[in-house]
């Protein structure tokens, strides 16, 4: 036992190895600052490409109902036929994966016995962008293609039924305009997300679609998706989930809509209901119309073309972007603004046929003149030279502010991605674009709603509001929510003024130039109008009716033009009838000869 | 009786258990993270397997503390490296093949303690009165190491065969073991490293035709897998998706840690596959941490290496005999070439061969060496102080 335990070694040696470990774990200190520290950035931005993918999940989409919980807009199932590619992977370079996904889609078309819809550089397109998605083959196809398919699945790995949601409108064309359509498009990423695919989102185009996108869209989910160092698909795990959209309800009433719809069908032309107690609309309708249902799933460019080289331009809704002269529907503006600026009620004027104004003549469309005609009177026979008479004697201003406080002018502000504010001209706009002075002869013209004058038949049906419920302008709109109704202004006029003109109103349904709108039992005011104008070297005329019911406590404000008609006693009025009468339910207007033999539509003419 | 174990136990050295109780409390943490991925429920309890060998370990360790180390070395360090050699024999004879390599033998690694016997054996050799610290017990020293290197060479893992050398080369220095010679190896070693890597270097680099460059890669001796690695190690961006794949895929790991880390259990390329599961929970465990903790947790895992080390060397400063001294260089250089060697490769800096993170990777042979290996250090902790009663 004395062979051990002796001390040989020396101590500094140890020491020496302390120093080595000592660098050695200095060292790696720095690399790893180096690596985590310096290179973070650099290194996460690598992770981020290589590894993870992540798939943007649109939730569904919220659907919209009328008033009476009529559904107007809906989700359906639509089955897809799609590849996954992966499957079918070949080695080497991208083009003989493409070209095998490709042959493969021309034997499964030829086994299915249906045409192909994808082309080679969409498969191409795909197989290089967004590879660890559903390549769809076949959109919406149908149960008979289905049946065949589930035949033949067998010698076809890699394809599956896909199945997405799809916009569906119960109604057909019903209310197309105010509705709008949908898109499939690259949403928008959710904020602070990098988002490399997304299956894609139906996008309001048009309409309420497009307005309330927002609402209706939802929360996307998110879906992670794990590639390989090529970029296949190798796990996939759900992440946050997708929340449905918002539902939307509309003011609009569908036994109205398909009412003003009916009357409207055949012609060009427009019409709005506006409830005049609150603003919202209850029908608002553009003729020709479209369906929606063409656009799914895809807009095709047949539909398009059709839809887009349509002289009637039916995917135009007129009804809030047609400027159109309203015509002698603007005669109670001139004539509300000329009794507040104290014209006396009594006041008459002798027609003779024509009006003078310097060299000026403008006649009446009674060419043997209305002769001694008080207001009243002139608002129900229309009679223009009294109400240049009335303009002459008053001046453009009063008649100008009016109009725009009843909103002429500008857009009115109602719930639709886009709206035309008219044109109430102003002696500037005139000097700016016309490079010509404001003359007494426009003023003329614009008391009768002609001239420079051009209103959009939404601004129309809201100043028919005004006068129906005594002074108050609403902001039009379709959906209900929080904070309506919203008074935009509220008119200062005498009693005796507005009543006076809603009296003249009254007499244009009973005796006047609007028998037509009459409805059995109910009372109702109505003003006709006819402008002509001149569309290519063609006098034509645009037909008005702007009417409210029931004449004491109204709920209904009516504006319909038709384009090209014969007048708006005997066209338009008919129309307005019809709506009326679906809303307070009167039985069909019963044959009145008077009716048929009412005196025409006075001319209105200008120089 | 109690109050011996006591008072020895008091003599242990807290700071050496604390880092070495910290690692292996990090190791149950991180296999835990890197397991809760896998698919087979056994797999996922990997976590309770190492925290099970950590309990176990800590029996030996305590074991080997309360026991005189000089006895254990004198008379058992013959009888386990013998008992090492025979397991190293059978290993290609009877031992499964695991991921390539035929290391296991009755479901532990051989190799492991070998490493351990080896650093008895010369801690013995050395310590002995007779052995005059020559040519001869340099050559001696060939042996005893050659053998079972040689074995564990041919599994084949060049990654503990590897560790050997820097740790066999500190007890010769420590040792003062024919300088000369020792001094001359380390020179020869260097120039063959150069040397090989230089060979593959221009063999990958220059426009040599083909035969020409598998003549040179034919030179180094290496087996393709290894120059493979080589060939990643000196060409990091060539091929990464190939050979380069796994180094690529541990250094955006560590590096996407950033310095905070991305959270425990929230670690991507564990979990997402990018670092192969077979490997995340041992030989890349490091990459699982260094994400997962970030910077400030690589940093925490170095100190406590640095205390684990310093400790360690702070006992074979203070013991008494030659003994003690050179089994804690040989085992603490064994742990820190692990630990290096780990480390670097998984940032990159290193080839890739295949070495666990002493205490923190999975691993149950390795774990149990090294709980034992230490407990003997804190053997020479408790013992090492006084100078042996000649008897």
């Amino acid at each position: 036992m004395e062979s051990y335990g002796q001390k040989l070694t020396d101590s500094w040696r140890i020491a020496l190895l302390a120093l080595l470990y000592a660098t050695g774990i200095v060292f790696l200190a720095v690399s790893l600052h180096r690596v985590q520290v310096k290179r973070f950035s650099v290194l996460s931005r690598d992770q981020l490409r290589q590894s993870v993918r992540r798939v943007q999940v649109p939730g569904p989409r919220g659907r919209i109902f009328d008033r009476n919980g009529v559904c107007l807009a809906d989700n359906r199932a639509s089955y897809c036929i799609a590849y996954y590619v992966e499957e079918l992977r070949k080695r080497g370079r991208w083009i003989n994966t493409i070209k095998a996904v490709d042959a493969d889609v021309d034997r499964l078309a030829s086994e299915l016995g249906i045409p192909r819809q994808l082309s080679f550089t969409a498969i191409s397109n795909h197989v290089l962008q967004s590879l660890p998605m559903p390549l769809l083959a076949w959109r919406d196809v149908d149960q008979e293609t289905l049946a065949r398919w589930a035949e033949t699945v067998e010698p076809f790995p890699g394809v599956d039924i896909y199945v997405q949601p799809e916009r569906i409108y119960p109604q057909g064309s019903l209310a197309a305009h105010v509705l709008g359509y949908v898109g499939r498009d690259r949403p928008q990423p959710l904020p602070g997300q990098k988002i490399h695919f997304y299956l894609p989102e139906m996008i309001g185009k048009q309409g309420i679609e497009r307005q309330y996108n927002q609402t209706l869209t939802g929360t996307s989910g998110g879906r992670l998706i794990r590639v390989d160092a090529r970029g296949y698909k190798h796990a996939v795990w759900e992440g946050e989930a997708s929340v449905a959209g918002d539902d939307v309800h509309l003011t609009l009433d569908v036994n109205v809509q398909r009412a003003l719809e009916k009357a409207l069908h055949g012609w060009r032309g427009a019409g709005v209901v506006i409830d005049p107690r609150n603003g919202e609309v209850l029908a608002l309708a553009s003729a020709p119309s479209f369906d929606p249902n063409d656009f799914v799933p895809i807009m095709t460019s047949g539909v398009w073309k059709r839809l887009n080289e349509d002289p009637a331009l039916p995917l135009f809704n007129r009804a809030v972007l047609g400027r159109y002269a309203p015509g002698s529907t603007f005669k109670p503006v001139t004539a509300i603004a000329a009794l507040r600026q104290g014209i006396p009620a009594g006041m008459t004027y002798t027609c003779d046929g024509v009006f003078r104004l310097g060299n000026m003549r403008l006649r009446c469309w009674n060419t043997y003149g209305h002769g001694e005609i008080a207001l009243r009177k002139a608002i129900e026979q229309s009679c223009n030279a009294f109400f240049c008479h009335l303009a002459h004697s008053i001046g453009y201003d009063p008649i100008y502010e009016e109009a725009r406080q009843l909103g002429l002018g500008r857009p009115t502000g109602i719930d639709l991605p886009s709206e035309a504010g008219g044109l109430l001209p102003t002696g500037a706009w005139k000097e700016k674009n016309l490079r010509d002075a404001w003359r007494p002869g426009d003023t003329c013209q614009v008391s009768i709603g002609q001239g420079l004058l051009l209103t959009t038949p939404l601004q129309m049906s809201l100043l028919t509001s005004v006068f129906a419920n005594g002074g108050t302008l609403y902001r039009p709109h379709l959906m209900r929510r929080d904070g309506l109704p919203e008074e935009l202004n509220t008119m200062e006029w005498p009693p005796a003024a507005i009543a006076l003109v809603r009296g003249g109103m009254h007499d244009v349904a009973e005796l006047g130039t609007g028998r037509r709108v009459r409805v059995r039992g109910t009372a109702v005011a109505a003003k006709t109008g006819t402008a002509e104008v001149d569309v290519g070297g063609v006098r034509r005329k645009n037909t008005w009716v702007t009417a409210f019911a029931p004449f004491t406590q109204p709920t209904v404000a009516v504006a319909i033009i038709v384009e090209n008609g014969e007048s708006g006693g005997l066209t338009v009025a008919p129309m307005v009838h019809d709506v009326l009468a679906s809303i307070f339910g009167e039985t069909p207007l019963e044959s009145d000869p008077a009716a048929g033999t009412a005196s025409p539509e006075p001319e209105v003419r200008g120089d | 009786m109690l109050k011996t174990i006591l008072s020895r136990l008091q003599r242990l050295n807290p700071l050496l258990f604390a880092c070495m109780a910290g690692l292996i409390v990090i190791g149950v943490t991180f296999v835990y993270s890197a397991c809760s991925v896998r698919g087979d429920p056994e797999l996922r309890m990997l976590y309770m397997r190492h925290a099970e060998v950590g309990v176990a370990g800590l029996v030996i360790y305590l074991a080997l503390a309360l026991t005189n180390y000089r006895i254990v070395i004198r008379r058992w360090s013959g009888l386990v490296y013998l008992v090492c050699l025979v397991l190293l024999v059978l290993v290609p004879l009877i031992g499964e093949v695991r991921m390539g390599a035929q290391r296991w033998l009755f479901g532990i690694q051989p190799s492991e303690p070998a490493k351990l016997a080896i650093i008895m054996m010369l801690a013995w050799l050395y310590s002995r009165r007779e052995t005059k610290r020559g040519v001869l017990t340099f050559l001696l020293t060939l042996v005893v190491v050659g053998v079972p290197a040689a074995l564990i060479l041919m599994q084949p893992d060049l990654g503990t065969a590897m560790v050997l050398i820097p740790t066999v080369f500190a007890m010769l220095f420590v040792a003062r073991v024919a300088p000369r010679i020792v001094w001359t190896c380390v020179l020869v070693g260097a120039t063959v490293v150069t040397l090989v890597l230089g060979l593959i270097y221009t063999a990958e680099k220059t426009d040599l035709p083909q035969e020409r460059r598998e003549q040179l890669i034919e030179m180094t001796q290496l087996k393709p897998h290894q120059v493979r690695r080589l060939q990643v190690f000196l060409f990091p961006d060539k091929d990464l998706h190939g050979s380069g794949y796994n180094r690529r895929q541990s250094e955006i790991a560590v590096g996407s840690g950033g310095v905070w880390g991305k959270g425990y259990l929230k670690g991507e390329q564990y979990m997402l596959g990018y670092l192969p599961p077979s490997v995340s929970s041992n030989d890349f465990i490091f990459a699982v941490l260094a994400e997962e903790a970030g910077f400030a947790g690589s940093l925490t895992v170095l100190l406590l290496f640095l205390g684990l080390l310093s400790s360690g060397l702070w006992i074979a400063f203070h013991c008494q005999d030659d003994t003690g001294r050179l089994f804690c260089v040989g085992v603490l250089t064994l742990t820190f070439s692990h630990m290096f060697i780990n480390i670097a490769m998984t940032i990159g800096m290193m080839p890739i061969t295949g070495l666990p993170l002493p205490f923190i990777s999975y691993g149950r042979t390795f774990m149990l060496t090294m709980m034992a290996a230490f407990g003997m250090v804190q053997s020479v902790s408790i013992y090492g102080r006084e100078s042996e009663i000649r008897f």
